[in-house]
């Protein structure tokens, strides 16, 4: 063979060596963390949950999260017995993916595997947590669950149970079975994930095919993808990275940040020296400097779409003059304003955490505080986070970030406010009852209950709210698919059209 | 042969087992995984269930007692993240990260031999002065900063290459380029070096009145009698590189071991940080060997 003939072997070679052709509705998307597991009851984290849910593993009713109605979807009805009962009736015809028919059954075995202890399910963990849920099947298609203490949200809560069939094993699976449009077929680990659309799929066939997940920790990778064509859509990508408006999109992405008082230890047990805190922050500072432009400000524990959240309160006027008023009062009272305070943040979690963090201390000791600035990162700050805090007696501010987009605030109220909540900086005996109430309160007076609660947080300035975030996503051109509020959590390859 | 093998395996293995007791107890002292693994509302009797089924509620010496009588039966435990045994998790990426390492390894070894040995040949020439560029850039610029334009360029510019992950050659060029120059500039170095002093001794001198041709004086006289020292940085680096390449492998989609044991650090998944430990350990060690023979081969002084 002459020369001629070695490159044009090797060319061919080359040639062969490249990508195959993918089909018109096929669609790739670029993650960014790898999937450890594929099991539908830890779907809750959003990087299983955006593969998971909704598209192999369907869950009985399903949150609208962009106006906070329930949706039917495996039920077609529910209906409240009493006591504690709900009955939901389930949709005819509806098969898994190997074959099998839904049935009441398998309602019963997912219910009972996902708070199995035998498993740890962050969904059970997460949202049935401190409560016993008993099945009981009815008929094949009808099921009643009673709830010990009763559960207003009990139909919300099963927008959260992903349903498996009942010959799924106590243990977590590697081939997720589930009545969703898709199926998984390729599990490369550590690559690749890749879904098949079914043909046998209950409800409206969705028009994507095939979609491939990819994993790429780098942000601008995850860009460059999307630009050069290899994926079609990056669910997160970096405010830097996110330039062209044509492809990118900013959308609210649940997530509020806040600085947690604990208001156990003095002075931050004083009221006004809280007061003080929440006026000695210029919020509107931060907003298209440190933190994207889109962001709001916040004055709830929740996005404003959940309920009871659309209340109206007022963001505390930067006033660095007032707030050295307000310690000076309390100095007079005896409160030793001049105590340190530990200000904690956590690494990585967000864009310019660390210089958001550097500019509050500023803006604290501007006001009169003394504060030390410590960043952890994620196992230590859970420490400081929650009960018990592992500051002890050392007074301290901790910036967290919290996700509630499941409409309803019980999901986070208790948690953060009542007096054994886990993340709870303060214990007040009206915000207690306030919450219980609420918590109880099922139908119309639910929303007003809740607006009650927000307001009394406010009122005793329990926390320092900062922001109501949004993330950055990349979509390619040729799609006709927007990110919502959602896309934090799932991402529905039904939802996504072609131009 | 045996007896050197012999008493470097049980060095090795003593080594191993002291290491193994340093990773234990210094990743417990990192804290309690529960709080990384369950959600942050998590109630108490869901976190006491975690700790009972990993058992993290035994006594320290207990659990790396555990450990140990598993160890010796080849049960390396079950990763916490993956819900697999960790043996399995880091075999999977160890084979990606020794794909990764010996192409780029190989590559680097053929063409700093060959440049450094020009460049020795004919100081203050054009292989002297390229391998002088190289040298400058492998110490000067960090990986990340090279991955990245390497994508801009090559990947968004001219749509040349793939940005990242696996499938095609075309997958490989980007990450192996990456990885090419550091080694690459430092091994140059060290061959033009160690090839300087062997072309002006006197055995070269002695060819090169003979008559020997320039490429037989170059590749055969000086480089064998020049290559001891480079071995040696060639097994550091490649040792370097079995350990994983972290940056590489997170930026272009790697699934290596570098990459692995970073996260799994990060996630307190305690069975993986050990296993990865071990397996690198080990495939340092069978390289060394390689490495030791390497030098019995090119020098018949030594015997073992």
């Amino acid at each position: 063979m002459n020369y001629r003939t070695h490159l044009l072997c090797g060319a061919a070679v080359l040639a062969l060596t490249g990508p195959a052709f993918a089909a018109d509705t096929d669609v790739t998307i670029a993650l960014n963390e790898e999937l450890e597991v594929v099991e539908p009851c830890m779907a809750s984290q959003s990087n299983i949950g955006r593969v998971l849910l909704q598209n192999i593993s369907e869950t009985m009713t399903e949150l609208n999260t962009e106006n906070g109605n329930l949706m039917p979807r495996l039920a077609e009805s529910w209906e409240d017995m009493g006591d504690g009962t709900w009955r939901f009736n389930l949709r005819e015809g509806v098969t898994f993916s190997d074959g099998t028919t839904l049935d009441a059954a398998d309602i019963k075995h997912s219910m009972e595997r996902t708070v199995s202890p035998d498993l740890t399910c962050e969904i059970g963990a997460k949202f049935f947590g401190g409560m016993t849920i008993t099945p009981t099947i009815v008929d094949d298609l009808t099921i009643d669950l009673t709830s010990d203490p009763a559960q207003p949200i009990l139909p919300l809560l099963m927008s959260t149970l992903t349903i498996v069939p009942s010959e799924t094993p106590m243990e977590f699976t590697r081939e997720p079975v589930g009545t969703g449009p898709y199926v998984l077929s390729e599990w490369n680990i550590g690559q690749s994930i890749v879904l098949d659309r079914r043909d046998d799929y209950w409800g409206e066939q969705p028009v994507v095919t095939k979609a491939t997940y990819v994993f790429r920790s780098d942000d601008a990778v995850r860009a460059a993808m999307v630009a050069t064509g290899e994926a079609d859509i990056s669910p997160l990508i970096s405010q830097n990275d996110a330039t062209n408006p044509a492809t990118d999109f900013s959308y609210p992405n649940s997530e509020t940040t806040y600085l947690r008082i604990d208001s156990s230890l003095p002075p931050l047990n004083d009221e006004r020296v809280r007061r003080a805190l929440n006026m000695a922050v210029d919020r509107e500072a931060f907003l298209g400097t440190l933190i994207p432009a889109d962001a709001k400000i916040a004055t709830h524990m929740t996005v404003p779409t959940t309920l009871g959240a659309g209340v109206e309160l007022d963001v505390p006027a930067y006033d660095p003059e007032g707030a050295k008023a307000l310690l000076e009062e309390a100095r007079a009272d005896g409160v030793p304003v001049d105590t340190e305070i530990l200000l904690l943040g956590r690494l990585g979690n967000f864009p310019n955490v660390t210089e958001v963090m550097e500019a509050l201390q500023q803006m604290l000791g501007d006001a009169g505080f003394t504060t030390t600035l410590e960043m952890v990162e994620v196992a230590q700050w859970v420490e400081h986070y929650s009960k018990p805090f592992a500051a002890g007696d050392k007074p301290a501010l901790v910036m967290a970030m919290h996700d509630n987009n499941r409409g309803d605030p019980v999901f986070s109220m208790y948690f953060k406010y009542a007096c054994d909540g886990l993340q709870s900086g303060i214990c007040d005996e009206q915000l207690e009852t306030d919450i219980a109430e609420a918590t109880a309160t099922a139908g119309e007076g639910r929303g007003p209950a809740w607006e009650e609660v927000f307001a009394r947080a406010h009122e005793i300035s329990s926390d320092v709210f900062l922001f109501h975030m949004v993330g950055y996503s990349r979509v390619s051109e040729r799609l006709d698919f927007t990110p919502t509020i959602a896309t934090n959590s799932e991402l529905q390859l039904s939802q996504i059209k072609f131009k | 042969m045996r007896k050197f093998l012999a008493k470097r395996a049980v060095s090795s293995v003593i080594s191993l087992f002291l290491l193994v007791i340093a990773v234990f107890f210094l990743s417990r002292l990192t804290g309690d995984p529960t709080n990384l693994y369950l959600p942050v509302d998590a109630s108490q009797e869901a976190r006491d269930n975690f700790r009972q089924i990993h058992g993290l509620n035994d006594p320290l010496l207990m659990q790396f007692g555990n450990y140990m009588l598993d160890l010796v039966q080849l049960d390396f435990g079950d990763s916490i993240r993956r819900a697999r045994p960790a043996l399995d998790v880091v075999l999977e990426a160890f084979v990606w990260t020794l794909q990764l390492a010996g192409i780029t390894m190989l590559g680097v070894t053929f063409f700093a031999i060959l440049l450094g040995s020009l460049a020795a040949f004919n100081v203050g020439g054009p292989f002297d002065r390229i391998a002088t560029f190289f040298s400058l850039i492998g110490a000067s610029a960090p990986d990340f900063w090279i991955a990245i334009v390497g994508i801009v360029i090559f990947s968004v510019g001219f749509g040349w290459l793939p940005t990242s992950g696996t499938g095609t050659v075309w997958h490989w060029v980007l990450p192996v380029a990456v990885l090419f120059i550091r080694p690459f500039g430092l091994i140059l170095q060290v061959v033009r070096g160690s090839m300087i002093t062997a072309l002006s001794s006197a055995y070269v001198k002695t060819a090169r009145a003979k008559g020997v041709a320039p490429r037989a004086t170059i590749f055969v006289h000086g480089l064998r009698n020049a290559m001891l020292p480079v071995i040696t940085v060639i097994g550091d680096q490649a040792a370097g590189m079995l350990n994983g390449a972290v940056v590489v492998e997170s930026i272009f989609g790697f699934p290596g071991v570098g990459k692995l044991m970073i996260d799994s650090i990060l996630q307190r998944d305690f069975a993986v940080i050990l296993a990865a430990i071990m397996v690198t350990a080990f495939a340092i060690f069978l390289m060394n060997i390689l490495i030791d023979l390497a030098y019995a081969a090119l020098d018949p002084r030594i015997r073992y």
